[in-house]
Order: structure tokens, then C-alpha cells, then sequence
């Protein structure tokens, strides 16, 4: 009884702050109309350089990976709650900590149903990969994120916008751009924003990363439930004397398997950037056209979009690691 | 003459643009493909599962493999089509 009371009163509140923020945003619209920002492929560095390694290059933070370690730091804070909330003893999980487990059921039961024995072993790396890649990809749907940062002048003379000074903090001014010939346009020029925070999955090394470490580690699982005679899927010399003509089939086919492999990390890297890069495009494109209320319909899909991706990310880690595992003793077993 | 040069240089970069817009517009054709596949694919699963309802758990699974594998072709040629233009 307390509880749907409180949940009533709550509900009655709520709407109120809701039907605030909206009148908010079409006046905030209106006032200082969103515009199409400049779009840039690789993240860009908010920092100066930080250090520099002989034949690497230079080292710079770049608002990728402050995304990422955002992303870092709320999983450890999710992983100590659940913890915290499996050492108290209850049995049943409540809040957060519940959700968790239900995620993690859910996805130990895919890995069990198709690694099978070996589940115990690939289902950390895809549980991590999707957890990584959700909180990656859903930092996208927080405002702030690609729209809060450093304003500079933009490198090409045809680029940029003029800017506006809105408030001062110390020293520092606060500037938003604003619409190329608006009439309170305080300085004229062509200013672009940095973001502080930029989606880590909008970045090729971040994604490339991913398909780097779940394709090797793949082949790690491989070696390991197959010792040495794993890499015979690759370099098959086993009939190659004994069968000649199919032979020089199956060693054509090892190298085929060779190039498929090279080719998950590019597949898995160009898929992952590619929707999430569009996705945020989508955003500051729909954004700049109909300001109010369209983003938030497309907000809902690319909260889909992010799920979907992550889930797919994990399962075909999962389902590489299961081939890898399992393939060639199949073949044995046939022959 | 100062002029003409101008007029030129308005040229080729407008040239540029539209060389830019049109290849962009080419590449995103690659998505076509991607689409059939995903029809295909989806259009499967529902008659199986419409078929063997107990088997939508594994149809599903497989059909977002699928899916997946079927959308990298179109994701490429969107990544094609960002590469122009954002970055060339």
C-alpha cells in the first residue's frame, strides 16, 4: 500500500519535471537553433602531446578514449555493487546487482548451449566484450557526449561557424556556435568544437582493438582444446601425399581458412565502427533539421542499435571460439 | 585575369564537392545487397519458427548470425561512403 503510494505521488512529480524539460528544449531550440557540427573520422586529441615513442609517434588523449575509460570505470563500479550484493548473503538479487545476473544468465545460457564443455573457458571474453561494448556504445545517448569541449578555429579556411559568448566562469569564457549570419553572432569567423567525450565505439582503434583481441584469443581457445594439431587447420599437409588430388584441395582450403580468419578483424571492426559512427551521424544530422522531437525517436533506435551490436559483437566471439574449439575434432571423428 | 583565376579555382573546388557527394551517393548503392540479405535471411527464420515453434531459441541465435554476416557487406560500403566524405 505505501509503496503504490509513493509510486503514485512519484509518477504525479515526474510528469511535471518531464512536461519542464520539453518546454525547455523548444525554447533552448529556439533560442540557439542546433546546427550540423563539423564531422571528423579520427578521434581528435584534447590534450597536447603527452610523450613520444621513438619509431611510434606521438602520444596524445584523444576524446575516444576518455569515452572508454568512462565506459571502464562504470563497469568496475557495476562489477563491485554485484559483488558487494552477492558477499551480504541475500539470495535473491535485488536492483542493479539483479539486472546483472539476468544479463549474465541470459548470455551464459547462449555460451553453454553452443560452446558446450568449453563455455566456462569463452564465456569471460564475450561477457566482457558485450558489457564493454553496451556501456561503449549507450554513452552515445548521454547528452554531453560529442556536444560539450573545446572550441578552436578550424583548420580549413571553408569550415566553421561563428561563435557566441553565453556565460564566464573565472577566466574562462563560455561559448556555443551558432548559425552562420545570425544576427547576434558576437564573433564573426570559423570556430569547430573538440568534444571532451566522443563515443569510443566512433573510433577505428578502439573497434579494431576488439576484433584484434577476440580473433587471437580465439586462437588461443583453439590451441588450447586442440594442442598443436590445431594450426593443421590452416597448413593441411596431412593427405597431401597420401590423397594427391584432394590433397592439394584441403591445403587450398587451410589457406582459404587462413585469409577467412585475417578477414573476421577487419568485418568485425568495420561493423561495429560503421553503425555506431553512422548512428551518431544520424544523431547531429536529424538534430540540426528538426530539433525538438524527432531526436528523441531516433535516440530509441540507437539505443536498439547499441544492444544489438554489443550482443552481436559477443556472439560471434563466442561462436569463433566454439568453431575453433570444436571444428577439427569433428573432422576427426568423421574419418 | 585576377578574376578568371578565381573563377577557376570556384570551379575545380565546386568540382570537387560534387565529385564527392556523387561517388558518396555510388558507394551507398553497395547497400542494396545488404537489404536482399537481411530479407532473405529474416524471411527464413519466421516461416521456420512459424513451422517449429519450439526451435525459436536456436532460429533466432542463428538468424542474427546471419543478419550479421549479411549486413557487413552494406556496412562496408557505408564506411566507403563516410570515407569520402568526411575524410577525402
Amino acid at each position: 500500500m505505501t509503496l503504490e503510494k509513493s509510486r503514485s505521488w512519484r509518477w504525479g512529480v515526474n510528469r511535471w519535471i518531464i512536461l519542464g524539460l520539453v518546454i525547455l528544449g523548444v525554447i533552448g531550440a529556439r533560442a540557439y537553433p542546433p546546427i550540423l557540427p563539423h564531422v571528423q573520422l579520427p578521434a581528435e586529441a584534447v590534450t597536447s602531446r603527452l610523450f613520444t615513442l621513438p619509431v611510434i609517434g606521438d602520444f596524445y588523449l584523444s576524446n575516444s578514449i576518455v569515452a572508454m575509460l568512462i565506459g571502464d570505470v562504470v563497469l568496475l563500479i557495476l562489477a563491485l555493487s554485484v559483488r558487494s550484493a552477492i558477499r551480504s548473503g541475500e539470495m535473491v538479487l535485488r536492483g542493479i546487482a539483479g539486472a546483472i545476473e539476468a544479463l549474465l544468465e541470459v548470455l551464459y545460457q547462449m555460451a553453454e548451449s553452443t560452446a558446450g564443455k568449453w563455455a566456462a573457458t569463452i564465456f569471460p571474453w564475450m561477457a566482457t566484450i558485450v558489457l564493454l561494448v553496451l556501456m561503449a556504445n549507450w554513452l552515445e545517448l548521454i547528452p554531453g557526449t560529442d556536444s560539450i569541449g573545446l572550441i578552436h578555429h578550424a583548420e580549413g579556411a571553408a569550415e566553421g561557424y561563428p561563435v557566441q559568448q553565453v556565460a564566464q566562469i573565472g577566466e574562462l569564457p563560455v561559448l556555443t556556435i551558432v548559425k552562420a549570419g545570425a544576427e547576434h553572432a558576437a564573433e564573426e569567423g570559423h570556430f569547430v568544437l573538440t568534444p571532451f567525450v566522443r563515443v569510443a565505439s566512433t573510433d577505428l582503434n578502439f573497434t579494431i582493438g576488439l576484433a584484434l583481441i577476440s580473433v587471437v584469443m580465439s586462437q588461443v581457445v583453439g590451441l588450447r582444446a586442440l594442442g598443436l594439431s590445431y594450426f593443421s587447420k590452416f597448413l593441411n599437409v596431412k593427405t597431401f601425399f597420401s590423397r594427391p588430388l584432394f590433397g592439394v584441395i584441403d591445403f587450398g582450403v587451410g589457406l582459404l581458412e587462413l585469409i577467412s580468419e585475417t578477414s573476421k578483424i577487419l568485418s568485425f571492426g568495420f561493423r561495429l565502427f560503421g553503425n555506431i559512427f553512422a548512428g551518431s551521424v544520424l544523431l547531429f544530422v536529424i538534430g540540426s533539421l528538426i530539433p525538438v522531437f524527432a531526436q528523441s525517436a531516433v535516440l530509441l533506435f540507437e539505443f536498439f542499435i547499441g544492444l544489438i551490436q554489443a550482443l552481436i559483437f559477443g556472439l560471434l566471439t563466442l561462436v569463433f571460439m566454439a568453431q575453433a574449439t570444436a571444428g577439427h575434432a569433428h573432422e576427426e571423428a568423421t574419418h | 585575369m585576377e578574376a578568371e583565376k578565381h573563377m577557376v579555382g570556384d570551379i575545380v573546388t565546386a568540382a570537387t564537392i560534387l565529385g564527392k557527394l556523387i561517388g558518396a551517393g555510388l558507394a551507398m548503392v553497395g547497400v542494396l545487397g545488404g537489404g536482399i540479405g537481411i530479407g532473405v535471411v529474416s524471411g527464413g527464420a519466421v516461416q521456420a519458427m512459424g513451422r517449429n515453434p519450439d526451435a525459436t531459441g536456436t532460429i533466432q541465435t542463428n538468424m542474427i548470425l546471419g543478419i550479421a554476416f549479411a549486413e557487413a557487406t552494406a556496412i562496408y560500403a557505408l564506411v566507403v561512403a563516410l570515407l569520402i566524405l568526411f575524410v577525402f
